[in-house]
């Protein structure tokens, strides 16, 4: 990406033009100089926000339409989400690892048709076949 | 605490005042106009309150709608709360045009002006002080972002399946489990890699803008539900900069474009909106 939101050369406006939302919550929510108002709003900070944001999105949504798989490369979830990230990818690929397994030790047959490519059981049904 | 008086002339509805920022009392910021904007939703035109010292940019609101419980569906609701959001943050933007102008966070709210104007003056020594941090100062941020993925190779795998759990599979070619272990492992070493790439250019950009900066922030990094994106974003920073030296922040980013593999994305000027709290 090489569009720049920043008005080069011009004189100092207050706010840039098109900023997105994350940038102007982070700065309405959690800055400005803490004053105490006469009435109490609990707003959240962006974090917490973010994250009822995504609960609702989610609630409200198709999984795909808020992006399934968002969260595995979000940072903004720290390390955790990518430690998460990696061990339910490491036990899918165990799944698979031995649905691939079961199905190599299958009947010969399936080997006629190694080249073509064809639905086949789940890891999980192929787990339950195992002896 | 919430004495009638100064609301007689509003019989109708029941009214708060919203400030949006606080600026010095000065004939630039009296003179302001600000009708042009339509401050919160469902507000009276904005004004502005004078204090002994100071000048807030304010506004009644229906106290109806400005409660803790509808707050908290507004808080819900991303459409609801972005329409607020970007209605403070344009008054706070406006404000700031005249002069400094030290923001409050959204939905600051007072019963009354009376109530307001008293707290201007008994906080004026903290506004001052905030002012005169920011006078002739922006608020620029910085954000950094991974080494997009390199496009996939001819026959590489698909596009995950969408639903996570047991999707169809396909059927094996002998092999094809270490094929497939094989490539994944070498798409999460590609993917770990730029990853410390990326995090190790975004230590370097924000050491380079501290130097120019008077001040700086590391904020959170975004999440993709919010801005839509979905690169990797590695850094997240906002800098203090002085007027004087705004084009030495545009040189050095662009410096700092061709040096480096990562996207780097500057966005500002900001009213400060990071440097008027406490540091």
């Amino acid at each position: 990406m090489t569009d720049l939101d920043f008005r080069a050369g011009g004189q100092p406006v207050p706010g840039p033009a098109g900023t997105n939302l994350a940038d102007i919550l982070e700065r309405v929510l959690d800055k400005g100089i803490v004053i105490a108002g006469d009435i109490k709003i609990d707003l959240l900070d962006i974090e917490l926000l973010t994250i009822r944001l995504r609960l609702f999105v989610a609630s409200v949504d198709t999984a795909k339409k808020a992006g399934i798989d968002w969260w595995e490369t979000d940072p903004a979830l720290s390390s955790r989400a990518s430690r998460d990230a990696l061990q339910d990818e490491n036990r899918e690929l165990r799944e698979r690892l031995e649905a691939l397994e079961a199905s190599v030790d299958a009947p010969a047959a399936r080997q006629a048709d190694t080249g073509k490519t064809r639905k086949t059981k789940t890891s999980k049904q192929a787990e339950d076949q195992q002896p | 605490m919430t004495h009638p008086g100064p609301r007689a002339q509003d019989p109708v509805a029941q009214t708060a005042t919203y400030v949006f920022a606080v600026c010095r009392d000065t004939r630039a910021m009296n003179t302001a106009d600000l009708t042009a904007l339509p401050g919160m939703p469902g507000g009276a035109p904005l004004r502005l309150l004078s204090s002994a010292t100071l000048t807030a940019v304010v506004q009644s609101v229906p106290t109806a709608d400005f409660t803790d419980e509808v707050w908290q569906q507004r808080l819900s609701d991303r459409q609801e709360i972005e329409r607020y959001a970007r209605a403070h943050h344009e008054v706070v933007s406006a404000a700031a045009a005249r002069g400094p102008a030290v923001p409050l966070p959204l939905a600051t709210l007072y019963h009354d002006d009376e109530r307001a104007r008293r707290v201007l003056d008994d906080e004026a020594e903290r506004f001052h002080g905030a002012l005169k941090r920011i006078a002739h100062h922006a608020e620029w941020g910085v954000k950094v972002y991974g080494r997009q993925k390199p496009p996939q190779a001819p026959g590489a795998t698909p596009a995950r399946p969408v639903a996570v759990g047991a999707g169809p599979r396909q059927a094996p070619a002998p092999g094809a489990g270490l094929a497939y272990l094989n490539r994944k492992r070498s798409v999460h070493q590609g993917r770990e890699r730029r990853r410390q790439e990326a995090l190790s250019v975004a230590e370097s950009v924000d050491a380079e803008f501290r130097q120019l900066a008077a001040a700086s922030r590391r904020l959170r990094t975004h999440d993709a539900s919010l801005t839509g994106d979905h690169r990797v974003h590695v850094l997240n920073a906002t800098y203090l900069v002085a007027e004087e030296r705004v084009d030495e922040l545009m040189r050095m980013t662009r410096t700092l474009r061709e040096r480096t593999d990562a996207q780097i994305e500057l966005s500002g000027p900001w009213v400060p909106y990071s440097f008027v709290g406490e540091v």
